[in-house]
């Protein structure tokens, strides 16, 4: 939108080389025909509209507003993948609910399609809907389930096409042991297939094989999940809950099952490619991790986005300065809880923080913050969080509970791939009564104790050692420096050695790192590189006086005019 | 040892024309630390109050168990002068008591970066060579440093008990070989002296070398025999030292001296130093060593050696040791030597401190230097920690070049980041304690004056490794040590135990701490890497990161070394990159950086802390660059300092400026992670030919430049033959003819490439050179072993950057499988991206 407004405006003022018209053109939206068979089907063209309503599940949506006949004002929501599909939706749903509305009086029913949806697509666009005051969402599509604050919500994941032949071939050649203990899972519109896979291969021998359906306790009470008959397997007994998913297994030996045993024994084979935040979750949780592509109809393994990388970026939150919370999310609950407790934690770490919310974070958006060190980004742990696997972004992207181990005093690190706000809430939590314990302790000091703390005292504002460089970096806590020299060097301008140092740029009683970031620039306005010029001169050009007045009549016409005459 | 109060000390170091700072450097295993040991036994300065304690010089067990140096020790002696020797010393001095502080240096090549940490301190060398194997590549090496760093050099040719014992070498043949050995060191002085030290080749006439043998205690220069002679024959001593050295005869029967080696008649005549340094010496070692009891005490009463007691009933070697250390007793001749030939820190401030401060050479701080001025504003520079008795914790050792360092005192901390007038690695703290560094031992003291060594207490808590201290806010940083040495062999060390890890990353930064060039860093996959600069080195660290520092269980990963990206050609065409709003385009050309020119960013001579006109100007009269490009150099990358540029080739573009800062960090960004397998980039020399912008700032920032000019620079690198680095050692192998075979054999195995082969004249030895990739050269001294039976053993020193010339693009050449090993263990795609990746069509 942004792009073609700029273009209508004129073309750009030509600043260097010469441009012709052209030089500023803008790739054109290339409209090409969609395939949809990888998920309606290969023979799904021929009967489109039939394909969509059969896909999207239109009979059962239609008989679920029979029941609510409440919900006047509906939103759709698609992911991008599927928006193509809206308006035959709308249309298919409108029929239906027109049928519906025949002999009732109330008032019409509005059908509204979010169209650009803000965050992930696996969240409920809470504000998106609430802006047309929307009395449910229906969500299209792979979904996390996450709570969210207040709208009702009806969960159609789509019943995708699958290949249960090429499937199991595939299974089969990954795991050619019949022994193997391996997992079935799926995104959520594929996960009721799985069921059906479990048998096929039960029935070719695999025994020890559990698998993974949409946990519906895990969605909280407003929300309704369509199609959630499918997935009852009513002889299985279910063993273990994972994030939104329950595991069963039908063996009857098998009661129950740790994640301990889960993490050590088990494999996992995951239908369809995951995003990857959910995919790390994953390899976290699994011996290995198999992806089955089904656009392909091929197995995958690797590479993952790997939880070292993690390590070190925690590792650089610990001497950052400066952290941008970046809020992905607006509908997740907890999100201003979060905020306002990772912002209290790292002020008391004595680190800036400033809180951007941008929607679609991109490297470009983000590299327009030279003085953040490192984001924290609050999103949706199955597609709202930024992995960066191929180094892109300027600086790191963590999460906030990564960001909770950063801030602890002494290195730590737990290996879990945590993204769920209430244990972040949680650990804060934790360590600030750990710290409250520590100081009523140190309250009655022995002697010995009394020195340790004087010698705490000419280590403050000492430099931390920063792991990833190697480096020790002094402006870590930029907060604290300045508390620091306050403390110790009252006498300002007097013959000690203080004079010049300030704690950093303070706008507004605090530290600003931006501030100190742009006085370290090079640049600092028009003509400020001219003294590296050749021929530069000092003392600059003489300021000459010029015209004064109005233009009907400067001051030198005025001057002037007797003599014109 | 004599026994001083530190208030004795104390007030020898205000005397600073009378003090020698100077370190003790040679070839691995040529007998520094044995003759160390000598001259403390006999002068070594100890505290009043702690005499008689354990041993002195008390070392790391390490040390002692594989009989090798590897820290640095400084310790202090105490000479004293007689009134006549004082008054030939060629510069200013006050009364005859000297305090020598003298650094005791590790040989080995690993550990090189000792050495120049130890000669920025100290302001002479003591050269020990070892008479048989002569002057060997480290000894190259280390002298090399020392004159860089404008110090001064004297040397000991030492083991010369060696050559008449095992080598039973006749005194021509020992002359000869002196000689030799002298010529080689003055044809690395002369090569590498700086023009304001003068004459500082080594004389034997001069008494600028000595000859000894630290292991029995004995030495002498000309300078004592001419004493003796120089009475007997009645000529003044300066002639008598001419004459004994050189083509110098004496006619017994004329009693004339002469410079022809046959008299009237055509006989033979002895040359002067045989016939009177050599062959008392000689004389005194065949009696005693072949038991003539009737000869000796003939010899004993000639050269007024008087035995004491027990002394009479000794015999062969034993004898032979208490004789030699009687007759020419080592301390005196060095400490002699050291006194008079080597600057005291006045004298060699003076034409020191230019090189040793960042800020203009007419400042305060800089003259204060000049003159060692013990009022003026402090400056000290700490250049190294050494770990105390309390763990993690350590003494900054380091020198006062200018004021008094107190305790007590508040003083500014700059680390090696500080630029005057900012924030960044200052600290304003006060000094917790002063102490004197003698050998592992302290004794605090209340204040150091200009010209000393010394230790600090409450600063290694502000100071990774090295900074500067001063009390003036406007003083610059004192020079950063630029090592000799990378670290280019590299591990991976991980917990065993996953509740260890604070441990390890405390542990891995004091690691950091205890050694002036151990790095520690983590991989582009999130691996904790330790890197040092040999084998040998790397596992000492490690050692001590298990056994001290982290004190914890390791897994450590095989060694795989470091390596660089850099491109062989200019971009085939212009790279283009457009900015993610495409209204911003960036249009540039990578090309090579000339070798030499790269190395002297490495090494510090063209630095990007230097005032841009006068690098320019380097830049054009010493590499031929052009002036006006080496003037737009935009930066250094990676990290501000690495040996790779942006230039600015544009002609008139409006706001350029504006965009400088990003294309900086972006230009560091992109030099620290190449696009190959995310090494640093070298030798790379980016052009931006045209800067397109955007009317409008709003649309030109950071967020459009950084990614842009990334993309830029990596798709300019592609387009311009990428290749890859690999470093290299220069191999140097001491071993019999009949080894020599066998090196070639393992040298071939290994990719490795001969230099040269030559016999060392006089001896049955030959000394063999050959580069060495460092890739190959794991395991090589085992196998070496092997193939020779034990008997060589080589050196190996990290020389230069290959290129590798095959294309790493493709996964089937040399270069092409070991990026793909690279890219696999980091979890990369296989394949690297082309150029086509980073580059945007028009
Ligand atoms: N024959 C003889 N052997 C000596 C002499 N000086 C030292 N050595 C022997 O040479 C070996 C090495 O001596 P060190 O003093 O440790 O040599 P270094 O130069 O300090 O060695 P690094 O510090 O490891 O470089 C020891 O075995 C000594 O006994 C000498 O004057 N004569
Ligand atoms: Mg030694």
């Amino acid at each position: 939108m942004l792009d073609s407004e700029t273009v209508h405006a004129g073309v750009p003022v030509a600043l260097s080389t010469a441009q012709t018209e052209d030089t500023f053109t803008l790739a054109k939206y290339e409209s090409t025909v969609t395939d949809r068979s990888s998920y309606l089907g290969p023979d799904s063209n021929e009967n489109l509209r039939e394909a969509i309503a059969r896909y999207y599940d239109i009979e059962h949506i239609a008989e679920y507003f029979t029941h609510n006949k409440s919900f006047r004002n509906i939103t759709l929501q698609f992911p991008d993948k599927l928006i193509q599909d809206s308006s035959t939706v709308t249309q298919l749903l409108q029929d239906k609910l027109v049928i519906q509305d025949k002999d009732t009086k109330s008032a019409k029913r509005n059908i509204w399609v979010l169209a650009d949806t803000a965050y992930s697509p696996c969240c409920v666009d809470e504000v998106a809907s609430e802006h047309v005051n929307a009395d449910i969402v229906i969500h299209f599509g792979d979904a996390c389930l996450n709570a969210i604050k207040s709208q009702p919500v009806l969960y159609c994941f789509g019943r995708p096409y699958l290949d249960f032949d090429e499937l199991s071939q595939g299974f089969k050649k990954t795991y050619s042991d019949e022994m193997a203990k391996v997992c079935l899972m799926a995104d959520a519109p594929h996960s009721e297939c799985i069921g059906k896979l479990y048998e096929i291969l039960r029935n070719d021998g695999y025994e020890n094989l559990l698998y993974a359906v949409v946990d519906e306790k895990s969605s909280s009470s407003n929300c309704t999940i369509l199609q959630s008959d499918q997935h009852q397997a009513s002889h299985s007994n279910k063993l273990i809950s994972l994030q939104n998913r329950a595991i069963y297994s039908s063996n009857k030996e098998l009661k129950t099952i740790d994640e301990a045993n889960l993490q050590e024994n088990y494999d996992l084979f995951h239908i369809t490619v995951p995003a990857d935040p959910h995919l790390l979750f994953l390899t976290t949780k699994f011996k290995t991790v198999s992806l089955y592509d089904t656009e392909t109809s091929s197995v995958k393994q690797g590479p993952y986005p790997s939880l070292m990388k993690r390590y070190k970026f925690m590792h650089v939150a610990r001497t950052a300065g400066c952290i941008g919370i970046l809020v992905n999310t607006l509908s997740l609950k907890n999100t201003k809880e979060t905020i306002n407790t990772l912002v209290k934690h790292i002020r008391d770490s004595g680190k800036k923080h400033y809180l951007f919310v941008v929607g679609k974070p991109n490297v470009a958006k983000l590299a327009n913050f030279e003085p953040v060190d490192i984001w924290c980004i609050l999103g949706c742990g199955q597609g709202g969080i930024i992995l960066d696997q191929h180094n892109e972004f300027y600086k790191p992207i963590i999460t906030p509970y990564e960001l909770t181990l950063a801030l602890k005093p002494e290195v730590t690190w737990t290996g879990q791939w945590v993204v769920d706000f209430d244990a972040v809430l949680d650990e804060i939590e934790q360590e600030n009564t750990q710290m409250n314990v520590a100081f009523e302790d140190s309250t009655n000091l022995s002697k010995a104790e009394a020195k340790d703390l004087s010698g705490d005292l000419q280590n403050e504002g000492a430099p931390d050692f920063d792991a990833v460089t190697g480096k020790y970096i002094s402006t870590s806590r930029p907060l604290r420096k300045l508390k620091h020299l306050e403390l110790d060097y009252p006498a300002m301008g007097s013959r000690e050695l203080t004079k010049n140092v300030a704690g950093g740029v303070i706008i507004k009683g605090t530290v600003s790192t931006s501030a100190a970031h742009l006085q370290s620039r090079e640049w600092t306005g028009l003509g400020s590189d001219y003294s590296s010029q050749d021929g530069y001169d000092e003392s600059g050009a003489a300021v000459e006086e010029g015209i004064s007045g109005v233009a009907s009549g400067y001051e030198f016409d005025r001057t002037n005019k007797p003599k014109s005459r | 040892m004599v026994a001083f109060t530190v208030d004795q000390m104390r007030s020898l170091m205000d005397k600073v024309t009378n003090v020698r700072n100077m370190s003790v450097i040679a070839h691995v295993d040529h007998g520094k630390s044995t003759l160390t040991d000598s001259l403390v036994q006999k002068a070594g300065i100890i505290s009043a109050a702690k005499a008689g304690e354990a041993r002195f010089m008390d070392t790391r067990k390490d040390e002692q168990e594989r009989g090798i140096t590897i820290k640095s020790t400084a310790i202090s002696l105490f000479a004293e002068i007689n009134d006549e020797d004082v008054k030939d010393i060629k510069q200013k001095s006050d009364g005859n008591s000297f305090l020598i502080n003298l650094i005791d240096s590790p040989g080995h090549v690993d550990f090189s970066s000792e050495v120049t940490a130890a000669l920025r301190v100290t302001d002479g060398a003591l050269v020990v060579v070892d008479t048989v194997e002569g002057v060997c590549v480290q000894t190259e090496t280390v002298l090399r440093q020392a004159l860089g760093e404008r110090i001064k050099p004297v040397v000991v040719i030492n083991k010369v008990d060696r050559a008449l014992l095992e080598l039973q070498v006749t005194k021509e043949d020992l002359y000869q070989s002196f000689s030799r050995t002298v010529e080689s060191v003055n044809v690395i002085i002369s090569t590498y002296a700086d023009e304001v030290l003068g004459d500082v080749q080594v004389y034997p006439s001069q008494g600028t070398v000595a000859f000894g043998s630290g292991l029995h205690g004995w030495a002498f220069t000309i300078r004592q025999f001419a004493n003796r002679y120089g009475k007997k024959f009645g000529v003044d001593k300066s002639k008598m030292m001419e004459r004994l050295w050189g083509d110098s005869y004496f006619n017994p029967k004329t009693k004339k001296w002469t410079n022809k080696e046959t008299d009237a008649s055509g006989k033979p005549l002895e040359r002067a130093f045989n016939m009177f340094v050599l062959d008392p010496i000689f004389r005194l070692f065949a009696a005693i060593m072949n038991f003539k009891k009737d000869e000796i005490p003939v010899l004993l009463e000639k050269l007024e050696i008087n035995l004491k007691g027990d002394e009479k009933e000794l015999e062969g070697k034993a004898l032979l040791k208490v004789v030699m250390k009687k007759f020419l007793p080592a301390a005196d001749a060095l400490l002699e030597m050291i006194v008079m030939h080597l600057p005291s820190p006045v004298t060699a401030q003076n034409y020191r401190a230019e090189q040793l401060y960042e800020g203009p050479s007419d400042d305060p701080f800089c003259l204060a230097i000049k003159k060692c001025d013990p009022n003026a504003d402090l400056m000290l520079y700490v250049s190294k920690m050494v770990p105390t008795s309390d763990k993690g914790r350590f003494y900054a050792f380091g020198r006062v070049f200018a004021g008094t360092v107190k305790s007590g005192q508040k003083v500014r901390i700059q680390g090696p980041n500080y630029v005057p007038g900012k924030k960044d690695d200052l600290f304003l703290k006060a000094i917790q304690r002063v102490v004197l560094m003698m050998g592992s031992r302290t004794e605090p003291i209340d204040d150091c004056p200009a010209g000393n060594i010394v230790g600090l207490v409450g600063v290694d808590q502000f100071l990774l490794k090295t900074g500067t201290l001063t009390t003036n806010e406007a003083a610059h940083n004192m020079k950063v040590m630029k090592f000799s040495v990378s670290p280019v062999v590299q591990v991976a060390v991980e917990v065993k135990n996953a509740n260890d890890l604070p441990k390890l990353v405390e542990g891995l930064k004091r690691l950091s701490k205890s050694d002036p060039c151990v790095l520690t860093y983590m991989s582009e996959s999130g691996e904790h890497i330790v890197a040092g600069t040999g084998e040998l080195h790397l596992e000492i660290c490690l050692q001590d990161l298990e056994n001290d520092h982290a004190g914890i269980p390791l897994k450590i990963s095989p060694p795989v070394v470091a390596y660089r990206e850099t491109v062989e050609g200019e971009s085939s065409q212009v790279a283009l990159s457009k900015s993610p709003n495409k209204h911003n385009r960036i249009y540039l050309k990578a090309e090579p950086i000339d070798e030499e020119v790269s190395l002297a960013i490495e090494n510090g001579k063209i630095n990007p802390r230097d005032d841009f006109k006068a690098r320019a100007r380097i830049m054009a009269d010493e590499f031929n660059w052009d002036v006006t490009d080496a003037r737009k150099i935009w930066c250094f990358g990676p990290d501000g300092n690495g040996p790779n540029l942006v230039v600015d080739q544009t002609k008139a573009v409006q706001y350029l400026h504006e965009i400088k800062d990003s294309v900086v960090a972006a230009f560091q960004w992109a030099t620290k992670e190449g696009p190959i397998f995310g090494e640093q980039m070298r030798s790379v020399r980016v052009n931006i030919l045209d800067v397109t912008l955007h009317a409008d700032a709003i649309h030109r920032g950071g967020g459009q430049i950084i990614p842009t000019m990334r993309r830029a620079t990596y798709a300019g690198f592609l387009l311009a033959e990428p290749k890859i680095q690999e470093p290299v050692f220069l191999v140097e192998i001491q071993c019999p003819e009949q080894a020599v075979g066998g090196i070639y054999s393992v040298l071939n195995k290994k990719r490795g490439q001969v230099v040269s082969e030559e016999q060392r004249p006089g001896t049955p030895l030959f000394t063999v050179k050959a580069y060495l990739p460092v890739n190959e050269s794991f395991g090589f001294t085992g196998e070496l072993r092997q193939a020779t039976g034990g008997q060589a053993f080589p050196q190996m020193v990290f020389d230069h950057w290959a290129t590798l010339g095959s294309d790493p693009l493709d996964p089937t050449t040399k270069a092409g499988e070991i990026v793909l090993a690279a890219r696999k263990r980091h979890g990369m795609k296989e394949e690297v991206p082309g150029w086509q990746e980073y580059y945007d069509k028009l």
